[in-house]
């Protein structure tokens, strides 16, 4: 019978798989995207002069703080998607937590600020490269990832797909943090979070064709 | 006699930690199980069915790493066998009306009626087994009575007075747990 046949030559070709071989992998797509990205504004957009300076200020820390959080918790959520069945995702609401202390930070530097200057402090100096430069170095990083996948079982390719754009987005914003030398909440939470959003509907886009298996 | 989710899972984590042989030996234990899920749920023609079958074997090979070993196996292999038969109707493009697409959808009826049919297979295990035999061939897996007969190389009214008188027993039997 045809089964059994096929049945015998999968079972020829069995390599032990680690315990937490879906982590590795996404490990490794993460970690290579990101090199890749480090490099790449390295190589264009250049880090910022005072790199070492404001890495010891506020703002650079909140940035990165941002930034991070958001990718740690997106990359949960990919690596749970990642399974057939990944079953509901409760704790989804939890990602919107970075958002709301940022805004909270972004209000009460406003209430410090006299209203005249908050225009200028909202559009920075780079407001219209932001998402786009974030949006572009997210992209390494969103290979990566859909590298990662090619192995994996996804039965909700949207929501992995969107998963996935979030995790690039973020860690490609923090990628963009060496760079950009905004410091105001409020910038921060507008056209980073753009660009980061702008790689997640990316994702969700495309996610559906790209992931399939 | 089918396996139970204890026994499968066991038998997943052997072949994730690289057992061949066991592994060989879910493989084949999954095939009935395949068959049925896929019989309950679509009106294909039995190479459709078989190719889905083969499909999931596949897919349960090369996605093996996303099995989490400390969550249900079942749950995962119907996961997967679910997302092969819409990808199969997605593909074949073949736009039936699907009543009750929930039903199909949602895994955890079929996982229940994984369960039954594990007691049902303790019940069975009782009965003489060409009786057994044949009630599960014609009333579990839905193979007709020529093909049941064919398999157990025995003549079609055997069959059916087989079924019947197991059928029988096993009432009989389940009257008297009862009571």
């Amino acid at each position: 019978m045809k089964t059994d046949a096929l049945i015998r030559s999968l079972a020829e070709n069995v390599k032990a798989v680690p315990r937490y071989a879906v982590g590795r992998r996404l490990a490794i797509g993460l970690v290579g995207g990101g090199v890749i990205s480090l490099v790449a504004i390295m190589l264009s957009l250049g880090i910022r002069p005072d790199l070492l300076l404001a890495m010891q200020g506020f703002s650079f820390w909140v940035k990165w703080t941002y930034t991070i959080s958001l990718g740690i918790g997106a990359i949960i959520v990919t690596a749970r998607l990642a399974r057939p069945d990944a079953g509901r995702l409760r704790h989804l609401w939890l990602l919107a937590v970075p958002v709301a202390l940022l805004a909270l930070l972004g209000v009460a530097e406003m209430s410090r600020t006299p209203p005249g200057d908050w225009l200028a402090m909202w559009l920075g100096r780079s407001w219209r490269d932001c998402p786009r430069n974030v949006l572009l170095l997210s992209m390494p990083i969103f290979v990566g990832l859909l590298w990662a996948y090619r192995h994996f079982a996804p039965t909700n390719l949207r929501a992995a797909g969107a998963g996935a754009g979030l995790a690039a987005g973020a860690f490609g914003a923090a990628v963009y943090c060496i760079h950009c030398p905004e410091v105001s909440a409020i910038f921060v939470l507008t056209w980073y979070t753009l660009g980061i959003a702008l790689a997640t509907a990316l994702g969700a886009l495309i996610g559906p064709r790209v992931m399939r298996w | 006699m089918r396996a139970s989710e204890d026994d499968l899972r066991a038998m997943m984590i052997a072949g994730l930690d690289g057992d061949a042989a066991i592994y060989a030996a879910l493989l084949s234990a999954l095939v009935p199980l395949l068959r049925a899920f896929y019989r309950r749920r679509m009106t294909g023609a039995q190479d459709d069915i078989e190719d889905l079958v083969q499909e999931t074997l596949i897919a349960v090979h090369t996605r093996r790493a996303t099995y989490d070993r400390d969550r249900a196996f079942t749950a995962w292999l119907f996961a997967v066998a679910r997302y092969k038969m819409i990808d199969h109707f997605r593909r074949s493009k073949n736009h039936c009306p699907i009543e009750g697409l929930e039903d199909i959808l949602v895994a955890e009826g079929f996982e229940d009626s994984t369960n039954a049919r594990m007691d049902m297979n303790r019940l069975l295990g009782d009965l003489p087994p060409k009786q057994a035999r044949a009630i599960r061939h014609t009333r579990i897996e839905g193979l007709s009575v020529a093909e049941a007969a064919e398999h157990a190389g025995i003549g079609e009214s055997d069959v059916k007075v087989s079924v019947h008188r197991g059928l029988k027993t096993l009432a009989a039997r389940i009257m008297g747990e009862r009571r």
